[in-house]
């Protein structure tokens, strides 16, 4: 049997990492370093949930979050439902709010959302007795990657205080970047984040953020980079002129790779567009931690539904 | 014929500027005079009363009906959200005698027919009195001009594309030069089209949300046009809605050149900054224009005391509960607001220091009657005016709660403050209406 404690940790809910103390981020860390044990195991599987009913409830197409959260709670012998809704269905179907409290009528104990409308899990946290975990919620925040992401840099690099992390690409419309800068700050460490003007919120400097629109001015400063995915649409939508250009100004290659600090941690919270944002041979090389930063996803993941659940239970 | 004699208050009129101590006398339905009266005096002085009432004003401030400009009643077409009978009931509540009723209705209010509705509709409900402001184009589509000189006749009070500001700068130009022919303000949304589409106010909150931003440039770029426009034509142009520090200032330079510019604010928008609506994704801080920062707000009220803008409006929309229960990207703009924009302005601005007692009083009344070109007979204590009256306590303080509002919708973000200053009667067109008699039978 796992130890959880839950002394610190006391919500029903993980909706956003801005919300939460630098303690509790620590706290859920070290709780997931105890669950990565379990997929090293033969049979991976440990009790923490059993008997507990875990819906993933996503509005937006995913495929490494959605298997993510479905294998961690399975591993926590949860039992499992799935509802993918078309983005649009609430407009004129059943609300939000109504597909919810019907779902937990039926007893579900932990309501795993993603969706495309910022603050839509707050809206059903409010509405439901129900753990609620944000998987992303449109350009808010997206808690468990942010701390998958912590999670990787820690094992790698150790202690966050101190270290310089980089957030590279469309900042604006990224909810892996507020989710990690809100963390990466609490924890002490200096956050850049790097991209043309358009896709960078400048208002970030008031969070005590470095701003950059040059790259290359860059490149030495920092002990991470995590490079975001560039969306075509926002090419189409006159924020960048090209992904030509793109890449030629915010592209990482072996040649900026090298300009790196030795020993530079190369991540993207996927799904990668080779080429464009980061090129074939840093996604695969030495530096890059990108598949380390999925298999680690699952233990933050299951110790985030634990916590959760914990606290509901004790409430 | 009725008379109603309102004894003791402190009688308020910015119109003339009067304060002090004083009994108003209503006959027929307008005021017929100002001073210290007796029972006997009336009686003596009107022959051929029917009824005179007594209304007891001690400790009371008495001013003119309060008039809103800007308020959504939902008839035709969109009756679930408000109908005009409501609003006119609700106004009552908030000391509201006059109401403009806008035309984001569905129709639009365009046609004779749907000016002359809304006037009928505000006839038989016998509550407050309610004006339709019509589309400045057919079906508030920016492209051709609704009758304008029709609509007058039917009762247009001024003219506006509501919540849409006219899209095309040749349409808008010649909408003006069209209406400066008539006695008619054109009310222009102060929101550029093309650059408005967002949730809630651009900048730090809204980046901090994920939620998309309307920025204050939006403003800014549709009040400057306007004011351009204004001052080519000639035409009375009206900044619907004020909310950030560029467009007061847009209109401040405007006025300081002699454009015939008039501008406005609302109550809420003095009230809360867009750091509230970032707190919980309340649906019911989701308003249109959005609340802005700190700073905006500190520039509203520097342009209500510098007299840049002079009027302040409810804004008033209903919006039904299960359409404010969604995401905040998807719920509707807009929050009641009848009943509390009274106890806003008393409480964040009179009580603030930043306006004084008189002067708040007159951007609810005579400034917003002479925007609609119903100054002749609202908006003011004088004899001759409809006999519209508000009697309200400075000092009644209340919490804003379900319960304590009439309105059916109960969608605003005051839910749980408090306020100071509250309507406790009202006279309108000779009736009266005691709002603590008329809540307590309700409950």
């Amino acid at each position: 049997m796992l130890e959880t404690p839950t002394r610190t940790w006391t919500r029903k809910d993980l909706l956003g990492l801005e919300e939460l103390a630098r303690d509790e981020i620590l706290h859920l860390l070290d709780t997931a370093r105890g669950f990565a044990e379990i997929s090293t195991r033969s049979i991976k599987k440990a009790p923490a949930l059993r008997g507990k009913v875990v819906l993933n409830l996503f509005f937006e197409p995913s495929t490494r979050t959605k298997t993510s959260f479905s294998l961690a709670a399975q591993r926590l012998s949860a039992d499992l439902v799935d509802i993918v809704k078309e983005a649009s269905s609430s407009v004129k179907g059943e609300s939000l709010v109504d597909t919810a409290r019907n779902v937990e009528a039926m007893g579900v104990d932990i309501v795993v959302v993603r969706h495309q409308q910022a603050g839509a899990p707050a809206l059903l946290a409010r509405s439901l007795k129900a753990s609620v975990i944000n998987a992303g919620d449109g350009t808010h925040e997206h808690p468990t990657q942010a701390l998958l992401d912590l999670y990787t840099i820690r094992d790698k690099l150790g202690e966050l205080a101190g270290r310089k992390i980089a957030l590279v690409g469309d900042i604006t419309h990224s909810r892996v970047a507020r989710s990690n800068i809100w963390a990466l700050r609490k924890l002490g460490a200096e956050v850049g984040v790097i991209g043309p003007r358009t896709l960078v919120p400048g208002a970030l400097r008031e969070l005590g953020v470095n701003v950059h629109y040059h790259l290359d001015e860059a490149l030495g400063h920092y002990d991470v980079f995590n490079i975001l995915r560039i969306q075509l649409e926002r090419q189409r939508r006159g924020m960048f002129p090209s992904v030509r250009e793109y890449n030629a100004l915010y592209g990482i290659d072996l040649r900026r790779l090298k300009r790196m600090k030795p020993g530079v941690l190369i991540m993207h919270p996927g799904p990668i567009n080779r080429g464009v944002e980061i090129s074939h041979d840093v996604a695969d090389g030495p530096n890059s931690v990108i598949l380390q930063q999925v298999a680690n996803g699952l233990a933050v993941r299951m110790a985030a539904m634990v916590l959760t659940q914990n606290a509901r239970e004790s409430a | 014929m009725d008379a109603i004699l309102v004894k003791g208050g402190r009688v308020i009129d910015p119109a003339s500027g009067f304060d002090g101590e004083a009994d108003v006398v209503v006959l027929g339905g307008r005021i017929a005079a100002v001073g210290k009266f007796g029972e006997q005096d009336v009686r003596g002085q009107y022959r051929s009363l029917d009824h005179l009432q007594i209304v007891d004003a001690r400790h009371l401030v008495v001013c003119p009906g309060l008039v809103d400009l800007r308020c959504h009643v939902g008839e035709p077409g969109k009756d679930s959200e408000e109908t005009v009978a409501h609003a006119a009931e609700v106004a009552i509540h908030g000391g509201f005698t006059t109401v403009a009723a806008m035309p984001d209705t569905d129709p639009a209010l365009d046609t004779v027919a749907s000016a002359l509705l809304v006037r009928r509709q505000s006839e038989q409900a016998g509550f407050a009195d309610v004006h339709p402001v019509c589309a400045l184009t057919r079906n508030r589509a920016g492209e051709e001009l609704a009758e304008v000189g029709q609509l007058v006749e039917a009762g247009a009070v001024a003219f506006s594309d509501e919540q849409r500001a006219v899209d095309a700068p040749a349409t808008l130009l010649r909408a003006m030069a069209y209406v400066s022919m008539f006695d008619r303000a054109v009310i222009e949304f102060s929101q550029d089209p093309a650059l408005s589409g967002g949730a809630m106010n651009a900048g730090y909150e809204a980046m901090l949300a994920g939620l998309p931003g309307i920025p204050s440039v939006a403003e800014e770029l549709a009040v400057a046009r306007a004011c351009m426009f204004a001052r080519e034509t000639g035409c009375h142009y009206h900044a619907a809605l004020l909310t950030t520090r560029n467009g007061v200032r847009a209109v401040k330079r405007a006025q300081r050149l002699g454009v015939r510019v008039t501008a406005e604010a609302g109550a809420l928008h003095l009230a809360f900054t867009d750091a509230e609506v970032r707190k919980a994704y309340d649906t019911n801080f989701k308003l249109f224009p959005p609340l802005r920062t700190r700073d905006d707000v500190e520039w509203l009220k520097r342009g209500l005391r510098e007299g840049v803008i002079t009027c302040i409006s409810s804004s008033h929309r209903g919006v039904a509960p299960q359409d404010k229960e969604l995401e905040f990207g998807t719920a509707p703009f807009g929050a009641v607001s009848l009943e509390t924009t009274l106890g806003v302005v008393l409480t964040h601005l009179v009580r603030t220091g930043d306006l004084s007692l008189v002067d708040a009083i007159g951007r609810l009344t005579i400034h917003p009657a002479r925007v609609l070109r119903l100054d002749s007979r609202k908006g003011a204590i004088q004899p001759g005016h409809d006999g519209d009256l508000c009697l309200f306590d400075p000092l009644d303080e209340w919490e804003v709660t379900p319960a304590a509002l009439t309105s059916f919708k109960k969608n605003t973000p005051l839910l749980g403050q408090r306020l100071k200053g509250r309507a406790r009667q009202v006279v309108t067109r000779g009736r009266v209406f005691d709002l603590r008699a008329l809540a307590a039978a309700a409950k």
